[in-house]
């Protein structure tokens, strides 16, 4: 298929597998997909060390299984990129080991205690949802099935990362300073996370012509601050002074002054060269390397003849 | 040779399993489920399985445990008594459950 036919028959769902795609569509959705499915696994290493930290065992059962979820979106995304042949999936996953892998700019910060787990788990989660409840209707179907599951889970998350922040909010002074202290800190870095307003983002333009990308940066970061930041201030959580935005009610539109935003460190995180962000990989990578053992057991020739009956002995 | 017959109805559903046919290669296979499921019923792909290439875990085996048997309430989105109506997608998220829940209550009886 040539791209223009591609770009006419773009549609929800339209291409798979059978379908013998352009190399630009290949390589793009597997562009936006790979970065997905990092975003997926990296996120879910910002959350692990909250299961050891939760402070009831309601929430250490609670954010165990959303650390699970996010896991299993990673491996679901993965496979729905490999489907393109443009990488194969161990080549994505090495690509993450190597540092070479792109995520999201929230996830290459990590998160100092408790206070902070809200901000990912309420804020950057619900920004996820919102960009990916438009992505049912991207045009590679393997993608789109990929989301049919995360979106069914992730009502679960965003909801438990409300409950937190509810918590926190209404309990004592001191708590709530400290959220506040939180939100400071990391609201910024969410109003980064659409990226660039007036979106000049370079491969924006040709994802939503064959319909890999279905509404704009743009309008998703509008479509996020309409929902979300009436639920900050319901949890009596200030807006910083700055960066400034201003909601202009006439059009029900959001602006955000670009230049109160710090870019230069956004597009080093796009590098993958902001040393916190490096410092997750690393983690990642000792996590890895950890259970190295298992996984060579597990793919062992003698895997089923060593002696399993031993173990439950 | 056993075949097992997954019909998608229309483009962009999902393949679902649909009975069996007995042929002796895949070719005859793809003929027969055809025949018999794709003739009078709407399809618009099928997939034949070879039966002895499909492999089964089942929820009596000893020690197996599925479909959300043990107690599990802070999985879901229910269990959480925020709001979910500010945002589309996450009522949507939260209406799937529900229907998940009530079908797991459901195949219990």
């Amino acid at each position: 298929m040539d791209l223009q036919t591609a770009t006419e028959r773009a549609g929800p769902r339209e291409f798979g597998p059978a379908d013998d795609m352009p190399r630009e569509y290949r390589e793009a959705a597997t562009r936006m997909i790979q970065f997905h499915a990092n975003s997926e696994i990296m996120g879910a290493y910002i959350e692990r060390p909250f299961i050891r930290q939760a402070p009831s065992l309601d929430r250490k059962l609670a954010v165990s299984a959303q650390v699970q979820d996010e896991i299993g979106h990673g491996q679901l995304l993965y496979r729905a990129a490999e489907e393109l042949g443009i990488k194969t999936r161990e080549e994505m996953l090495d690509e993450l080991a190597a540092g070479e892998g792109k995520f999201l700019n929230c996830f290459h910060y990590p998160l100092d205690d408790w206070y902070e787990l809200p901000m990912i788990m309420f804020f950057v989660d619900g920004a996820a949802m919102r960009r990916q409840a438009t992505l049912k209707r991207t045009s590679w179907e393997p993608y789109a099935h990929a989301i049919d599951k995360i979106c069914f889970e992730e009502g679960f998350h965003i909801k438990h990362g409300e409950d937190i922040l509810r918590t926190i909010a209404t309990g004592s002074r001191k708590d709530q300073e400290r959220l506040q202290e939180a939100f400071d800190k990391w609201w910024p870095r969410i109003l980064q996370f659409f990226g660039p307003t007036d979106d000049q983002s370079t491969h924006g333009d040709f994802s939503m012509e064959v319909g890999l990308k279905t509404m704009s940066n743009d309008d998703l970061r509008n479509a996020f601050l309409n929902a979300y930041v009436p639920k900050a201030r319901k949890y009596g959580l200030e807006l910083p002074e700055y960066p400034r935005i201003e909601y202009h009610e006439a059009d029900d539109y959001y602006e955000v002054y670009e230049e109160d935003l710090d870019w230069d460190e956004f597009f080093t995180v796009a590098k993958n060269e902001l040393p916190t962000g490096a410092g997750q990989i690393d983690k990642r990578k000792r996590s890895q390397e950890a259970v190295e053992w298992v996984r060579e057991v597990i793919e062992s020739p003698q895997q089923g003849g060593g002696n399993p009956a031993a173990a439950d002995d | 040779m056993k075949w097992e017959v997954f019909r998608q109805e229309k483009k962009k559903d999902y393949h679902t399993h649909v009975g069996n046919v007995h042929a002796p290669n895949a070719e005859m296979a793809k003929q027969y489920a055809q025949i018999m499921h794709a003739r009078r019923k709407p399809a618009n792909s099928l997939w034949v399985v070879p039966k002895e290439d499909i492999e089964e875990v089942h929820a009596d085996e000893q020690g197996i445990e599925m479909g959300g048997t043990t107690q599990k309430a802070y999985r879901w989105a229910t269990n959480y008594n925020t709001d979910e109506t500010f945002a589309e997608e996450i009522e949507d998220s939260q209406r799937e459950q529900e229907q998940a829940e009530k079908d797991l209550a459901e195949a219990d009886k």
